[in-house]
């Protein structure tokens, strides 16, 4: 290739990148240079603010034509700037909670690298949702999956970090050998790694045994990839690596990961296996996505029942919002079984709204566990004696983690139950079970609002607030109130901006 | 269907094999236990190291440096195999490979600047 070439391609659409590589990398030099003396949060200040010009540069690239960077290893529409969106800016407000982070034993040598594995995470989740082609997309996963494991391990002397991060690696490590594996098929049976190249062979499939591997390949692809949207059956991790890691590490698990999980899956299914026929009963051959909707259904309502149950007898709060995680994972995963006409709006939306609750919750809990170094959910006890403006943000997330009108959360179960009540046939029995686990997931949630406002305070002191902890508090309460008055507000720029992702395989 | 019991007759000849495999040693190993004599005493249980007395333990432990050594080694090692044949077919690759090529060593670089700075480099 000469340099002309090189040249032709519109390298500015990857701006974004661009900045969060460039960050991160300046960033790691900053902290090996700068005297020992040097509070590294300025680093943490440093990386917020590359990730606030990266959002710039993407709201500037939105109404940008789609493009295709080096045979669509990098591609720039509408999926990719509506989920990029998302991941900055949950990586910003989990920045901001990183910066105010103190463990008990400090982590004066870490924290440098602590705010530039972040970035680096982000980097991978911003490919994953931007790449059309195989090698890049799983580069970007492990880009992802390799910076979160050493972010668990972060906290050095700390026995349930260390133990987290151990098995975060362990099985993460399993799962991608899966995932890599079902790919490794998909590769096998079309000889190319582009997405839009394979889409069009596995198109003219006629052999069924090819049909078959198919079949495997794509519960290996989803069974594996399950692991970052922490679902069943790869659910096991969540809670105990949820409790180990540092506080905006797990907030940064449970949001900006898992969005990226979502993201490689919705990109992997849709353009592979949506395109291969499949022969079935009737004399309309379906595409293969379509015929494993049963199995989709099965692992969703497993997803939504583990979390809600087993999240009853947690006393833990971290664990408690690992199992939420994980039943909101299922609820999305509904959304993706149904496959109507509304899946993307709402799987965007969802997203969007568990962003800001979940990490607007994480804030309140980072502060509230630090505070007094215990994660029992008494800690919450008598909260609204204490700082009443707090335990109101609180249950404002809890209330829209708990999908009650008038919150963000409520919008997203709606569009997610109308999507999936629209289809012909209607899934009546995923949408049964989706009513009955919200309705055992209130019990968990108003355990926690019974004890903010109902119980007597263990400690009447003060509580601190620190600016980075107010200003996520400040900003997700807003949003989600906002998005759960007016959910057009978000829809609408959707609609306008990406064209209902048209151009995803284009 | 037809091709689907085809496609598992091909293991077949997978599992005879298996059973080779795992029957093999267990008659030789039992043949042997038939054929020696069997006459232990003391000085035969003791461990045979190349005709000195075992003094120690067998399993030693290596010091944790060795493998962060190791580490660098790898990385620096595979840098190598990507350059080789970078630079063997550099007249057809062109500029496009040599900013490429410049971006990867630059990252190594970094990455070995954080190493030394880190104190990887030094043995104490």
């Amino acid at each position: 290739m000469d340099l002309e070439t090189l040249l032709s391609y519109e390298w500015g659409t990857m701006a974004p990148e661009f900045i969060i590589l460039g960050v991160a990398t300046a960033l790691s030099l900053l902290d090996l240079f700068m005297p020992k003396k040097v509070d590294r949060r300025i680093l943490g200040w440093l990386g917020f603010t590359g990730i606030l010009a990266a959002i710039v540069a993407l709201v500037s690239l939105i109404g940008h034509d789609t493009t295709s960077i080096l045979f669509d290893t990098f591609r720039l529409d509408g999926f990719a700037k509506a989920f990029k969106l998302i991941l900055l800016a949950g990586a910003a407000l989990v920045l901001l909670l990183a910066i105010d982070y103190e463990p008990k034993e400090g982590m004066k040598e870490y924290r440098g690298e602590f705010f530039y594995l972040f970035l680096t995470a982000l980097l991978g989740a911003m490919m994953m949702s931007s790449s059309g082609d195989l090698i890049t997309l799983f580069i970007g996963l492990e880009l992802l999956s390799l910076s979160s494991y050493i972010l668990a391990g972060m906290r050095k002397k700390n026995l349930q970090s260390n133990e987290s991060a151990m098995k975060y690696v362990i099985n993460g490590g399993i799962s991608t050998a899966i995932t890599l594996f079902g790919m490794s098929y998909v590769y096998g049976l079309t000889g190319t790694t582009n997405l839009k190249e394979m889409s069009l062979i596995l198109g003219n499939i006629a052999d069924p045994q090819h049909v078959y591997i198919l079949g495997l390949a794509f519960f290996l692809i989803f069974i594996g990839l399950s692991f970052k949207i922490a679902s069943a059956p790869f659910h096991m991790w969540a809670p105990d690596v949820y409790e180990g890691a540092p506080t905006p590490v797990t907030a940064f698990l449970s949001v900006v990961s898992k969005t990226a999980g979502f993201v490689i899956l919705l990109r992997l299914l849709l353009a592979i296996f949506a395109s291969v026929p499949v022969q079935g009963d009737g004399a309309e051959p379906l595409p293969l996505l379509l015929r494993m909707q049963d199995y989709l259904a099965f692992l969703a309502g497993a997803t939504m029942i583990i979390g809600n149950v087993i999240a009853l007898r947690q006393r833990n709060v971290k664990r408690l919002f690992a199992y939420s995680s994980i039943a909101h994972a299922g609820y999305i995963l509904v959304a993706l079984t149904t496959m109507s006409y509304f899946m993307f709006d709402a799987i965007w939306f969802y997203l969007l709204a568990y962003l800001f609750m979940n990490l607007g919750a994480f804030a309140i809990l980072q502060l509230i566990t630090s505070k007094t170094g215990s994660e029992d959910i008494g800690q919450f006890a008598g909260l609204y004696q204490r700082a009443p403006v707090l335990a109101v943000g609180m249950g404002i997330f809890i209330l829209s983690l708990a999908g009650i009108p008038g919150t963000a959360g409520f919008i997203g179960k709606l569009n997610i139950f109308m999507g999936a009540l629209i289809r012909e046939p209607a899934h009546f029995v995923l949408v049964g079970i989706m009513i009955v686990m919200t309705v055992v997931s209130y019990v968990y949630y108003f355990g926690l609002f019974t004890q903010m406002f109902f119980r007597p305070a263990a400690d009447d002191s003060k509580l601190k607030l620190s600016p980075g902890i107010t200003t996520v508090v400040v900003i997700c309460a807003a949003a989600t109130v906002l998005f759960g008055i007016m959910p057009n507000l978000a829809l609408d720029f959707f609609h306008q901006n990406f064209n209902g992702f048209s151009d995803f395989l284009q | 269907m037809e091709l689907l019991n085809l496609y598992q007759n091909n293991y077949l000849i997978v599992f005879v094999f298996l059973c080779l495999g795992v029957i093999l040693p267990l008659v030789a190993l039992y043949l042997g236990k038939l054929l020696r004599p069997y006459k232990p005493y003391d000085a035969k249980y003791t461990t045979y190291e190349s005709g000195i007395e075992p003094f120690h333990d067998s399993r030693v432990q290596f010091n944790v440096r060795y493998y962060i050594f190791a580490l660098m080694f790898v990385i620096f090692d595979v840098e190598t195999v990507f350059l080789y044949p970078w630079a063997v077919a550099y007249e057809k690759l062109g500029i496009f490979a040599l900013i490429e090529m410049l971006i990867f060593v630059l990252m190594l670089v970094i990455g070995l600047v954080y190493a030394w700075k880190k104190k990887v480099l030094k043995w104490t």
